[in-house]
């Protein structure tokens, strides 16, 4: 028993992911308005770098600036290749987060709404309007 | 000074720290390799005090400081800089031609001194472009989108 | 189609339940020696005699047969690093103008009555040499700029995609 809750313990850093990744799926795929999906999807992303950060860890490693006071002190240095990924990463978060905004306020001068269903509703209005009078004329 | 609901302490205050701002972020572009830093941090902290400068003065006021022209010419001039150093590094290297590797460039004689001075040159044009995409995008989303005419829906049917 | 919200959570709990399953396996958190920190192992060799010839910087038959038949590079020198008992490490010659003439390439250790090789990650080589080679203390700076410098470059091409993708949807005056 007590070794099954050391387990737990030692990989705090997994649960805490999985928490925020499922909020965000969560926040995807069952909310209506399109500015909450935007948010789901933000933390859902941010999910993923603190895992990818959090597996390039060494424990009592210091910051990753060379420096020698450090090396004669004996200090360790934590991985710095997630750090420079998980920079490019953030910035296509970015302009994702930006092209989708503008995408929305387009939406919203079209049909008025930004919920999800009432988008829907307008479309398969339009459809089955035009087929009717495809079929007329 | 009070037009349209702004207040007047956020004016003083931002007329007092926007040129602070702007130099804080050039501090971070340039000591990024000595401590945390680097382009894409500092572009975005510059671009950040044009947004501080739209909420105080609006949207007019602001782009009267940043016109579009010249905004434009800003977010291709970083992507030109960062390009160009590479092509510097083949045109330099003569023989084995090498693309992005610093060390060919001639700003002093010895190989490790030219990349990091390469490497801050190409971080130098980073921060301009992330700068002025940052301002971009967000003078565009406050305008509020296009004006639809009358008469549109049905013309296009 | 939009799922309703109770086959929402029904989805979100499957996920979570393959998420829980594959956590176990990963290493704990803040592991020094885990994979792709500092090396990585090949293969393990019993140890019968080769440790002398080992301490005397000369390279044993088997090992160089085990290394050919992989298709690894050849070590050139062995050293013996100072204050560990029984680890070596095994460096391969390089020849490329302006930079280093040999690399730290593999790391020998005995365990019990056999002989583990195993190659360092290239992130070793990062953090050594990496102030020698460009002039430049901050390792996530020179990361991005020097070694990945080509990557940074798409990167910067990708938010000015952006931009220009915003003043396309936004600045449109009539008709679409």
């Amino acid at each position: 028993m007590e070794a099954l809750i050391a387990k737990v313990f030692s990989k705090y850093n997994y649960w805490i992911f999985i928490l925020l990744m499922l909020i965000g799926f969560y926040a995807i795929i069952a909310k209506n308005n399109l500015i909450k999906k935007m948010i789901g999807l933000n933390i859902f992303q941010t999910a993923i770098f603190l895992f990818f950060i959090s597996l390039g860890a060494v424990k009592g490693g210091t910051a990753p600036i060379v420096s020698q006071e450090m090396i004669q002190k004996g200090y360790v240095y934590v991985n710095p290749l997630p750090h420079v990924l998980i920079l490019t990463a953030i910035v296509v978060s970015v302009a994702t987060t930006a092209v989708a905004l503008s995408l929305i306020i387009r939406l919203n001068k079209e049909y008025g709404t930004i919920e999800e269903d009432e988008i829907l509703e307008h479309l398969r209005i339009e459809g089955s309007s035009k087929e009717t009078s495809a079929r007329q004329g | 000074m009070k037009e349209k609901g702004t207040s007047i302490i956020v004016a003083t205050v931002s007329r007092v720290m926007i040129p602070f701002i702007q130099l804080f972020a050039l501090y971070v572009i340039i000591h990024g390799s000595g401590g945390p830093g680097g382009g894409f941090q500092g572009g975005v902290i510059f671009g950040a005090s044009f947004i501080l400068y739209v909420i105080v003065y609006h949207w007019e006021g602001g782009r009267k400081r940043l016109p579009e022209g010249a905004n434009t010419i800003f977010s291709s001039l970083g992507l030109y800089i960062y390009a160009g150093t590479g092509l510097l590094a083949i045109l330099f290297s003569v023989g084995a031609a090498q693309y992005l590797n610093y060390g060919f460039i001639p700003f002093t004689s010895h190989f490790v001194e030219n990349r990091a001075l390469g490497m801050e040159c190409v971080e130098i044009g980073i921060g301009i472009t992330v700068m002025a995409v940052t301002a971009s995008i967000f003078f565009d989303l406050a305008d509020g989108g296009p004006e639809k005419e009358k008469g549109d829906k049905e013309g296009s049917h | 189609m939009r799922p309703s919200s109770v086959m929402a959570v029904i989805i979100t709990a499957l996920l979570a339940a393959v998420l829980i399953y594959v956590a176990e396996d990963i290493p704990g958190f803040g592991d020094p020696e885990a994979p792709a920190i500092k090396s990585v192992k090949l293969f393990s060799l019993p140890a019968d005699g080769v440790e002398l010839l080992l301490n005397q910087n000369s390279i044993p038959e088997p090992l160089s047969v085990r290394l050919h038949e992989r298709g690894l590079p050849e070590p050139s020198r062995i050293e013996k690093i100072p204050g560990a008992e029984g680890q070596w490490n095994l460096f391969v010659p390089k020849e490329e103008l302006n930079y280093p003439k040999e690399e730290k390439y593999y790391l020998v250790r005995k365990e019990g009555r056999d002989l583990v090789v195993s190659r360092y990650a290239f992130v070793v080589r990062w953090i050594e040499k990496g102030e020698e080679e460009t002039g430049v203390p901050n390792m996530v700076t020179y990361g991005l700029a020097d070694y990945r410098g080509y990557d940074t470059l798409g990167e910067t091409s990708v938010i000015f995609t952006a931009g220009v993708s915003v003043i396309l949807l936004l600045r449109r005056r009539g008709r679409l």
